[in-house]
């Protein structure tokens, strides 16, 4: 009998230092289906996928490939057994055109000389084979994040990969997106080809994918097939526990308006366009406004414009009671304003400094850290950061002194968290602050924003996370294109029509 | 056992021991290159570039030349510190020449045209530098220009500018400026009483104490004040500091300043205690900045590391002249520096190796403390 | 006019010969500090055959000796360029210390085989100056009463193969993605070190070309005690003004040619001479018209994405 599997990873196990990142896991992908990889952030999946591209060699276990053992020892080695990747952020060169980044690596040549007129009548004719519409001459900072998508997919289809890969690719779509993308998946399986589809979204494996494997903490849970069985099952393979979607709290009892937004505009970085288009929204006391959208809908400059970072192109932001459109960062924060920011690297950290000079980095200015003649009060500053550690559970090798940057990302997370609210701020902007996080501390970071709400003050939330939309806020605003497109109330509403108007499908 | 390890660990310490290392290296280059050249005096060469004024037989001589070598590690002292200053806000002050050549002519303009007291002189010739410098931080500020080339755009113009500024101060029995001893008594430094510690060397003068002075200011208020940690936190991470309302764009001028103000008054100080006169028809901007770079990495970016690596290379570079000149040339002191600096830059690499080298022997520990007690378990078994 | 026309086109072939060489480096992703140290060894290199190759105006062959000379130059120019890759992609160090580093081991370096070979020749001589009067009339033609130096057409010459090889060959598509996205290159099996060596190494080689003919323009002597008097940075500037872009590079070459041999001339003319400027002014004026440019070209910067930061495969 000829041998069912394309690829088969056996008992892989690869340990990094202090942690077993894979512990004896086995994958074997049929020929001809669509096999899920389910499993929480850090439960091993991108460990095993580098595996499987020769990015690391594993401790224990072999690779086989239609039933012969493999050595891949770099991703050439892959990419010769015919194996492909969509990578979660794309491997582009943004300022190159579609069809050379097709033929990066493979180009057709004479001499050393490209020739692309060929190349160009190949990628035609797959783009409509598949239903992958594209544009070769196309410069990929230009067009849409679908098409970049559409461009990843034909690179496979273009060098005759028989496998492919896709790594989280539903994350940056939206779901008009989705629902092409699962189309194209599904023709492409029917070919023939095999397709491993990483995710954690149960819908999407339910609707596409023919069998599922699941991981959790390194470790292999099982493999299931999809008819056999149901989402909940699933999702209790990949947490352990059932999970419970709800945050518990109080109904909001909203107050006082803290922020009045009217009319704001922001200018664009990436585009001639402006990247929130005459916005206005009130935060209360006592309330969670959650902003909602599709990633780049203008959550970010929304943000930046309210918390100072980007100057405004029109329009009026009263915290308080005071108009603060042109107010320096720093008075805003000294008001009562703060912020959790979205790239914990690029604004909330300071990687080459300690934890501690961290801690204080909205506060360092005030009389407890700096005396009169300027010095920095070190003891208070050790003794500040000690409290906060202890509260707010931020683990670390050396304690207060640990550099930032030898830090687990969720406990830098954490140390911002407790930065920014132990402030005690009226305004808490939350920018989707369990990113990357274990369910533990997403628990635990969603009870200290529910409690920082009861405790009388605002919160302005905005996250990609569907869950947590439906589960924290007390009332939800969507973004779409810039524009506020839609108020919703979380208990009123589902997943499903919140996602029509983030797609743009529906608006007030 | 323990505190051994840590001191091993010790980012300090592994800073001063591959500061050695770049050292011995270099110092190994450059005899290999004096072996080249003519290998029977190579050993005698290099021994004369290493013990500098400890060639002198009687001991006031030696003194007296030690009392030299630290009149000239004092601009260098400055310089360096100009552009560590420059490097913890994340900027390359290269332009630490150029800032160092405004300070010059300022102060002898002024000393010898303007026949100003040397005070003055100073703090005109610092402030030159700190607008040079303003000037490279503004550009860099509101119109990203990379701080390396506006650096080295503005080193030729202070160059050629100084040359212009100090024609009228030349002497015109040569191309040199006069010597502040003839045209310009109220200009020279005071020396404190220092010449005579150094058997009457008269360049031996406030500079050197008011380096060390500014050294350690400069080590408080990086590590110890507010607008160090804000600096600091703005060249790390610019971003960061932008978010948590610090005023970038100031923080990165005003370091500017301060780096310029630095090198200036390096250049403003040696030139007024009449050690050396400027060339108005220079045509090569000075090396003291470029060393400045050579000694603060060297220095291991430590204003305190600084005094030492500065001295250091003022003390090979005053060597080099003793070098035997019939086969071999003074510049073999420079060509050690710049080797030393080439070799700093892999100072990243040689800590993750001595770190590297660290853990494993820490393992192998384990492993053998491990079968030891298994040793001692097996046999406590077979008893 | 002529002669202004001759010294605009030898010190533009120099900026450009030197500014494609920084920008083939920044395209790989490496930021070439050192281009100014190695222009100097590399026109070391070529001074050195030009002082030994035995050579007889109107009697040897001129195109021996002008080749002789040429790869002189560029091997000393790849040679030296090791060091700058070596350091910047294998060890990941810092590429404005090495590049610092390297400019000043250059001139040093220079000036220590130059002097100890003059003092070795003739005990008395400790200057640092080669003369290469005769040699260097291999490599000039006169047109008229324009003089012709023969690396004006190398530059031309290198302008298009620089433009072929980066937009046109499968090597320069994945030079530029190097310098773009590394870590996408190497998802494709493109081995990133040895496209950022090849960056480096051809930029040394132009940086080499570019020493030699500049120590050709106008003198026939040279001493290496002073460098080339930031030629190599000032071409970063054309390179940045030129939008990393080979005959925009050649533009912005040719506008800066122009200020630094006003320097050279202006005594040529009535007008410029009654102005009765002092020559330092002629002398910084390509620095002050390069900050200016700068100054309105770099904010909206084109350069590569990835240039200067090592590349690491760990990271993704």
């Amino acid at each position: 009998m000829e041998n069912q599997y394309a690829i088969e990873m056996l008992n892989i196990t690869k340990r990094f230092p202090g942690i077993i990142a894979n512990d004896n896991i086995t994958l074997q992908l049929k020929k001809g289906e669509i096999h899920a990889l389910l499993g929480e952030n850090g439960a091993g999946k991108s460990t095993l996928m580098s595996v499987l591209f020769g990015l690391y060699q594993p401790e224990e276990g072999i690779i086989k490939k239609d039933g012969q053992v493999v050595k891949i020892n770099d991703p050439n080695d892959a990419n010769r057994l015919g194996i492909g990747m969509v990578h979660q952020h794309f491997k582009l060169v943004e300022c190159f055109s579609v069809l050379d980044n097709i033929i990066l690596g493979v180009e057709p040549n004479t001499a050393g000389f490209l020739q692309k007129a060929e190349a160009r009548q190949k990628v035609l004719d797959l783009s409509e084979k598949y239903g992958l519409q594209v544009d070769p001459d196309a410069i990929i900072e230009d067009i849409t994040v679908g098409m970049q998508q559409r461009t990843e997919i034909l690179k496979m289809l273009y060098r005759e990969n028989e496998i492919l890969i896709f790594d989280e690719p539903t994350a940056v779509l939206t779901p008009q997106e989705i629902e092409e993308l699962m189309q194209i998946m599904k023709g492409l399986a029917a070919e023939g080809k095999s397709i491993l589809f990483i995710s954690h979204k149960l819908n999407e494996i339910m609707e596409v994918a023919d069998r599922c494997s699941v991981l959790r903490k390194g470790k292999y849970i099982g493999t299931v097939n999809i008819a056999e069985t149901t989402k909940e099952e699933l999702s209790r393979m990949m947490v352990g526990r059932d999970v419970e979607f709800v945050v518990a709290k109080e109904p909001a009892k909203p107050t006082d308006v803290v922020l009045n937004v009217e009319g704001m505009t922001v200018a664009s970085k990436m585009h001639a366009n402006n990247a929130v288009k005459n916005v206005s929204l009130q935060v209360r006391k006592g309330e969670i406004v959650c902003i909602a959208g599709i990633d780049g809908n203008g959550q970010t400059e929304f943000v930046y414009g309210i918390s100072g970072l980007e100057p405004l192109k029109s329009g009026k932001i009263e915290f308080l009671g005071q108009d603060i459109t042109k107010m320096p960062i720093r008075k805003r924060s000294v008001m009562g304003m703060s912020h959790i920011p979205e790239d914990r690297h690029k604004h909330g950290l300071v990687l080459d400094y300690s934890l501690e000079n961290n801690l204080v980095l909205q506060r360092y200015f005030e009389p407890e850290f700096t005396n009169k003649a300027g010095f920095l009060k070190k003891a208070n500053i050790r003794k500040y950061a000690e409290r906060l550690i202890k509260e707010y559970d931020v683990r670390s090798g050396q304690g207060p002194i640990t550099p930032a940057r030898a830090m687990s990302g969720g406990n830098q997370q954490k140390a911002i968290i407790a930065r920014e609210i132990d402030k005690d701020p009226k305004l808490l902007i939350a920018v989707q602050p369990t990113r990357g996080l274990d369910v533990g501390a997403i628990e635990f970071i969603h009870r200290q924003i529910v409690a920082h709400r009861d405790a009388g003050n605002a919160v302005l939330l905005v996250s990609l996370e569907l869950e947590e939309v439906m589960s924290l806020s007390d009332r939800i605003l969507v973004m779409y294109e810039g524009e506020i497109v839609g108020e919703l109330d979380p208990k009123k509403t589902t997943v499903e029509e919140l996602g029509l108007y983030m797609a743009g499908a529906k608006r007030q | 056992m323990n505190e051994k390890k840590s001191l091993l660990r010790n980012d300090g310490f592994q800073t001063f021991v591959t500061s050695i290392i770049c050292i011995i290296l270099g110092l190994i280059v450059g005899w290999l290159a004096l072996l080249i050249i003519e290998p029977s005096g190579a050993w005698g060469a290099i021994v004369a570039v290493i013990k500098n004024f400890f060639k002198y037989p009687s001991a006031p001589a030696r003194l007296k030349y030690f009392g030299s070598t630290l009149a000239k590690t004092a601009p260098l002292i400055f310089c360096s510190l100009s552009v560590l200053f420059a490097y913890k806000v994340g900027l390359f002050n290269i332009g630490a020449a150029g800032q160092y050549c405004l300070g010059v002519a300022l102060a002898l303009y002024l000393a010898i045209v303007k026949q100003m007291p040397w005070f003055v002189c100073l703090v005109a010739g610092i402030v030159a530098g700190g607008v040079s410098g303003a000037l490279c931080g503004l550009l860099k500020a509101y119109f990203n220009v990379n701080v390396v080339i506006s650096g080295i755009m503005l080193n030729w113009i202070s160059l050629y500018g100084t040359n212009l500024l100090l024609k009228p101060a030349m002497d015109p029995s040569g191309k040199d400026t006069f010597r502040l001893v003839n045209k310009a008594k109220q200009a020279l430094l005071p020396t404190l009483g220092l010449d005579k510690l150094f058997s009457k060397n008269q360049y031996v003068t406030l500079a050197i104490p008011l380096a060390i002075v500014v050294a350690v200011i400069i080590w408080i208020v990086l590590d110890k004040t507010k607008i160090g940690y804000e600096l600091k936190a703005t060249g790390n991470n610019v971003n960061a500091a932008k978010y948590c309302g610090m005023k970038e764009n100031r923080n990165i001028i005003l370091t500017m300043v301060i780096a310029g103000g630095l090198a200036a008054m390096g250049g403003a100080l040696y030139y007024l205690s009449d050690f050396e006169q400027w060339n108005v028809n220079a045509s090569a901007v000075p090396g003291m900045g470029f060393n400045g770079i050579a000694a603060a990495f060297l220095g291991g970016l430590n204003p305190i590391g600084c005094l030492f690596s500065s001295y250091f290379i003022t003390h090979i570079t005053m060597g080099g002249g003793n070098v035997d000149l019939s086969h071999y040339c003074a510049q073999i002191a420079d060509f050690i520096s710049a080797v030393i600096i080439y070799l700093c830059g892999f100072v990243l690499f040689f800590k993750t190796v001595m770190n590297g080298w660290l853990k494993k022997s820490e393992e192998k520990k384990i492993a053998r403390a491990r079968a030891a007690a298994e040793e001692a378990n097996k046999e406590g078994g077979n008893a | 006019m002529v002669l202004l026309l001759q010294y605009t086109l030898i010190f533009s072939s120099v900026l450009l010969l030197v500014a494609l060489g920084g920008c083939v480096s920044e395209h790989s992703g490496v930021i070439n500090l050192a281009l100014e140290g190695i222009m100097v060894i590399g026109a070391l290199g070529g001074a050195l055959v030009m002082k030994f190759l035995p050579y007889t105006h109107g009697q040897s062959s001129a195109f021996v000796m002008f080749i002789c000379v040429l790869c002189a130059a560029i091997l000393a120019g790849v040679l030296y360029s090791v060091l700058l890759a070596f350091a910047c992609i294998n060890l990941k160090a810092d590429q404005t210390i090495v590049g610092t580093a390297l400019n000043m081991l250059g001139t040093a370096l220079a000036t220590v085989v130059v002097k100890s070979m003059n003092t070795a020749m003739n005990p008395d001589d400790h200057s640092s100056e080669i003369k290469y009067i005769d040699a260097k009339k291999a490599f000039l033609t006169n047109i008229g009463k324009f003089e012709l130096n023969w690396f004006m057409i190398v530059a031309v010459i290198m302008l298009v193969i620089v433009f072929i090889l980066l937009y046109k060959t499968k090597f320069g598509l994945r030079l530029r993605a190097c310098g773009e996205h590394p870590q996408a290159a190497a998802s494709v099996g493109i081995s990133v070190f040895k496209m950022r060596w090849a960056g480096v190494l051809l930029s040394g080689l132009l940086g080499g070309l570019g020493g030699i003919t500049y120590i050709t323009a106008g003198v026939s002597t040279w001493k290496f005690e002073n460098g080339v008097a930031g030629f190599g940075f000032l071409s970063l500037a054309v390179m940045i003004f030129g939008a990393w872009d080979p005959f925009r590079i050649a533009g912005a070459a040719l506008l800066f040619g122009l200020f630094r041999a006003l320097g050279n001339v202006y005594n040529g003319f009535a007008f410029l001479k009654a102005l009765n400027i002092p020559s330092a002014v002629y002398n910084m004026l390509p620095y002050i018209v390069s900050l200016i440019v700068l100054a309105f070209t770099s904010k909206k910067s084109r350069a590569p994405k990835a240039e200067g930061i090592p590349y690491d495969k760990g990271m993704r």
